[in-house]
């Protein structure tokens, strides 16, 4: 039997095809149809423009691809060795932003996507969650916007402000702004203290055993106990590996695959298109069934995003889950929610560290129009993972821009043998439902995945 | 109790970021928005419903909000299957009110510049020549990449109040188009005092002289209204790049083109000479109030 399910409510839409052996998933298949083109958008463009279209890739995750842009755009500079300079400051007020975004993300993401399935679960009355009414959904909607607030501050405007440049930051802010952006932190710090996790924030921090999850009391407390009585701290294990690509936010890169080691070598990942629709091809091969392409590590499937950085860089709760309860889609979800609190923390520690007597930005001595031609990558830690941004220019202009993004990683298609990430996570899978839980666990952004 | 009017959201060739635009309107106002409309279907937000269910029981729309660009090629885009330009033409049947939110909905936007895909078009291009002549009220275009909260609200409740908005010729709401997004800019006394940002990262100095911004010849209300409540890409240092104009996405947005060291392009409705001599008699004062820094360094 084949089953084929559309997945909304989630950035974009997925369809999710299941092979069905005597009542368990033994194979499947996640298919992105849609296809903007974005890469071929931007040949041919003037390279600093790259600022202003990729962050339009994504409408929840737009910082994180300018920042990609910009590294890529600096890096460019690097190879062609002609002298950078950015502050500390330009740094830190681009890692702000980025750390921002990926709050309101998380927040919106268990609210809007996840909460709504996993409430679905249980006969308890949760009508406090349900969409556009219920008062935890507009809180959390509330509470995200507020957030988003501070990043306005720096950027002008969220979504789709362009901020970042090579060389450093566009904005000044002053003492009152950054005090300002400090208000917000604080306020969405007793928001995840009061709603979320039901605990100080200090002493969140501190748990490092599997226990303390008895000790969650609001809404991660709900979803934790609807977790268990519907099993899915034993569903959706993948393979277990994890990579993590930069070193940003309190993240180190590496990679965890039986051991965690720190050394990533950008030129190992290696993308792949056996599954891929051509956008040139007027008719598709019939194997070719997404829009997503195929992305390994040193020819490895590796999971990317919220867990894997928890586990590369041993956050302890996460840790602790994760030993009794593997890359399930519990310890997923929990992950991420966990990096609610890691990132609110290291705003705190960012803001205060900023010194706003420094430059924001330094003119870089020569134009990116000037330089003949280079080719240069720029890597980010995204909400939803990895993200990798290469590009070519020739005459200032745009030759070739690769773009790969986290869902790709987690989503994409698998090889002639074995299965995908998410895909080998959903196999397995007793119900529909389940599958589908298991595919959300991943935070699928379907806009990002094929871009 | 009298039935709340319908809303559909339509996403089509999009990024999404006009829907999270919305969810950042003020929370207040936001949820007065979901207690005076009925949000029947919108497909990153609504559980209750699936877009064919709501097709095919031919209920009425009274709102009809279509983000992103249309295309009839399904090689490229599909949703449930259907290409987007058919999903649309069965909507606009059931629609009173039909709004593009957003520049890719208005217009294509970034959207059309995919060139593999040769058929890209905002909403109001979509829609056959027949239905929109008999359509009650003319296709209203939100345009903004992403569109502002306020512009999707203030739009809504007027038509909500008044039943109809008067457009421009762009098909714009009159009202939100009129100003220019350099009126109520923070840097207004350096442009009119032609004393531009040297470099990015100020907080001095107008962006109209290198740094490619578009606020004097752009319709929107950005430094009128706010974004999230509390600046705008203006005042924050971060030029316009005009996307509420249907000539965006341009070339080198982020700097300005010059004819002998003087903007290109002169602000909307002033003619080059009426600019140059404004210019040249601003430049023969010196002032030095406006080329110090606000706030001096410690």
């Amino acid at each position: 039997m084949k089953t084929v399910d559309i997945i909304e409510r989630i950035e974009g839409e997925a369809h999710l095809k299941l092979d069905w052996k005597d009542g368990i998933v033994s194979n499947s298949q996640i298919k992105f149809l849609n296809f903007r083109g974005f890469e071929y958008i931007l040949e041919g463009k003037p390279a600093l423009d790259a600022l202003v279209y990729t962050p339009r890739i994504c409408g929840i995750c737009g910082q994180a691809h300018l920042l990609a842009a910009v590294n890529a755009l600096e890096n460019i500079y690097e190879n062609a060795n002609i002298k950078l300079e950015v502050t500390q400051k330009a740094k830190l007020l681009r890692e702000l932003g980025l750390a921002i975004e990926i709050i309101d993300s998380h927040i919106k993401w268990f609210y809007m996507f996840i909460m709504p399935d996993i409430v679905s679960l249980s006969s308890s009355d949760y009508s406090q969650y349900n969409p556009l009414k219920g008062s935890k959904w507009l809180r959390a909607n509330h509470k995200a916007g507020e957030v988003l607030k501070a990043l306005a501050i720096i950027g002008g405007q969220w979504p789709h402000t362009s901020y970042m440049v090579p060389g450093g930051v566009m904005s000044d802010p002053t003492l009152i702004d950054i005090a300002t952006i400090e208000n917000y932190i604080d306020q969405t710090i007793m928001y995840y203290e009061d709603n979320i996790i039901g605990e100080s924030l200090d002493n969140y921090l501190s748990f490092n055993s599997v226990s303390s999850i008895d000790n969650l009391k609001a809404d991660l407390g709900d979803f934790s106990k609807i977790s268990f009585e519907n099993n899915l701290n034993n569903i959706g294990r993948s393979y277990d590996r994890h990579l993590v690509i930069s070193d940003m936010l309190g993240f180190k890169s590496g990679k965890l695959k039986h051991i965690n080691t720190s050394k990533i070598n950008i030129n190992k990942i290696k993308e792949f298109d056996e599954y891929t629709f051509n956008a040139k091809a007027k008719k598709q091969q019939a194997k070719k069934y997404t829009w997503a392409k195929t992305v390994k590590y040193d020819n490895d499937f590796y999971e990317t995003g919220p867990l894997s950085r928890a586990l590369v860089n041993n956050r302890k709760f996460i840790k602790a889950i994760h030993k009794e309860f593997k890359d399930s889609a519990y310890t997923r979800v929990m992950a991420r929610m966990d990096e609610l609190g890691f990132l609110l923390n290291k705003c705190k520690k960012i803001i205060r560290s900023i010194n706003i007597s420094e430059d924001s930005f330094i003119k870089p001595e020569i134009k990116l129009k000037d330089i003949e031609s280079a080719t240069a990558y720029g890597s980010v830690e995204a909400a939803r993972g990895a993200l990798l941004h290469t590009v070519e220019i020739q005459n200032g202009k745009i030759k070739k821009y690769d773009v790969t993004t986290p869902t790709v990683w987690n989503l994409g298609p698998g090889d002639d043998v074995t299965p995908g990430v998410a895909q080998k996570a959903i196999n397995g899978s007793t119900t529909t439902k389940e599958a589908k839980i298991i595919l959300r666990s991943f935070d699928v952004c379907s806009v990002c995945t094929t871009h | 109790m009298r039935t709340k009017p319908k809303v559909l959201w339509l996403q089509a060739v999009t990024c999404n970021g006009n829907t999270h635009s919305l969810l950042c309107a003020n929370p207040n106002r936001l949820e007065l928005f979901f207690n005076s409309f009925d949000l029947i279907y919108h497909p990153s937000l609504t559980t209750n419903s699936n877009l064919l269910d709501v097709i095919n029981s031919k209920i009425k729309i009274d709102y009809l909000l279509i983000e992103g660009a249309i295309t009839s090629n399904t090689k490229f885009f599909s949703i449930h299957n259907h290409s987007v330009k058919d999903l649309l033409a069965q909507l606009v049947l059931q629609s009173k009110f039909i709004i593009s939110v957003g520049s890719c909905a208005s217009y294509g936007g970034i959207h059309k510049k995919f060139e593999l895909n040769k058929d890209i078009s905002g909403v109001k291009k979509s829609i056959d020549k027949k239905v929109l002549q008999k359509l009650k009220h003319a296709v209203i275009n939100l345009t903004g990449c992403p569109v502002h909260p306020e512009w999707i609200l203030q739009t809504m409740f007027i038509l909500k109040a008044q039943g109809k908005i008067s457009l421009d010729e762009e098909n714009r709401p009159i009202e939100i188009y009129s100003t220019l997004a350099h009126h109520g800019c923070t840097r207004n006394e350096y442009f009119e005092w032609k004393v531009e940002s040297k470099t990015f990262g100020t907080k001095e100095g107008c962006l109209f002289y290198d740094q490619g911004c578009r606020g004097p010849m752009t319709k929107s209300s950005c430094n009128k209204i706010l974004w999230n409540e509390v600046n705008s890409k203006t005042r924050a240092g971060v030029p316009c790049i005009g996307c509420t104009e249907t000539d965006f996405p341009r070339e080198n947005m982020l700097e300005t083109k010059k004819h002998i060291g003087i903007p290109f392009e002169t602000p909307l409705g002033i003619s080059k000479r009426a600019y140059l001599s404004i210019t040249g008699v601003a430049k023969t004062f010196r002032i030095d109030r406006l080329r110090t820094k606000l706030i001096p360094d410690e």
